[in-house]
């Protein structure tokens, strides 16, 4: 049995410190991330490779879809509403798995574009490759924090783990967020 | 807290996922009819962005007190 030795003071100040701590986390991705589009931008320039662009609109709704029900799940945590967090983490990781099946099972087959050819390929499956692993891991923890909030480890005063899984899978659609046009909708097609 | 409050925040969140949309079918708008503009997809881009970080990822905690969850 986990017993609680930490005083809500001293859980207050904590929290400040973790926030900190994961804000700067989400700079670094962010630079990771940020080179990754400079080199679309780089090797693309004003072209891009021709993609199923119904597809994508279809699993970038998903993705925006999938943070409405995050925030919605840790707004009911701190409102001490466990059914509704459960309910809107189980939307969250259901259509994260789905914008993950149709990128890795659906997109990159149809694209017929090869890593190993050119820098579309290489480009292409290294913008959603690497988007793809982060919503992978993101699916993890939305799965640990739905099994803790499950077994009753979180209270509408301390859930610090929610807030992080949300901000993590937030970023994960702001990343696509950029992602999407500059992959599919910017330039013409090569 | 308060009912009111709590309507807020779900409101909020509903209104901020309209607002994705409409500018989502209006990306893709855009590209179908060949206006593959940087500027303004870069533009459209931003607000989205801009929203999230503001409305889901509640940046503004970070620069809040101690009272704030």
């Amino acid at each position: 049995m986990t017993v609680i030795t930490q005083t809500l003071s001293e859980y207050k100040t904590q929290l400040l410190r973790n926030r900190l701590g994961l804000w700067i986390f989400i700079l670094s991705e962010t630079f990771l991330f940020g080179g990754i589009l400079i080199s679309r931008i780089y090797l693309w320039g004003g072209t891009r490779p021709h993609l199923e662009q119904g597809l994508a609109f279809v699993l970038t709704s998903a993705l925006l879809t999938s943070s409405f029900f995050m925030n919605r799940a840790e707004t009911a945590v701190a409102l001490g509403n466990i059914k509704e967090f459960k309910r809107g983490l189980q939307w969250t990781m259901a259509l994260g798995t789905l914008f993950l099946i149709g990128v890795v099972a659906l997109e990159w087959p149809a694209s017929g574009l090869k890593a190993s050819t050119d820098a579309y390929g290489a480009v292409f499956y290294l913008m959603t490759g690497m988007h793809a692993f982060h919503v992978l891991t993101g699916i993890i923890f939305l799965a640990i924090i739905y099994r803790n909030g499950k077994n009753g480890l979180y209270t509408p005063e301390r859930h610090w783990a929610v807030e992080a899984a949300a901000v993590y899978w937030h970023f994960v659609d702001v990343v696509w967020i950029f992602f999407y046009p500059a992959i599919y909708l910017i330039g013409t097609i090569a | 807290m308060d009912e009111k409050k709590k309507a807020q925040i779900y409101e909020k969140g509903i209104i901020v996922l309209i607002v994705l949309s409409v500018l989502t079918i209006g990306e893709l708008w855009f590209a179908l009819f060949g206006l593959t503009w940087w500027s303004i997809l870069i533009l459209v881009a931003l607000t989205k962005a801009f929203l999230v970080v503001r409305d889901y990822m509640h940046i503004g905690r970070l620069f809040a007190g101690e009272e704030e969850y």
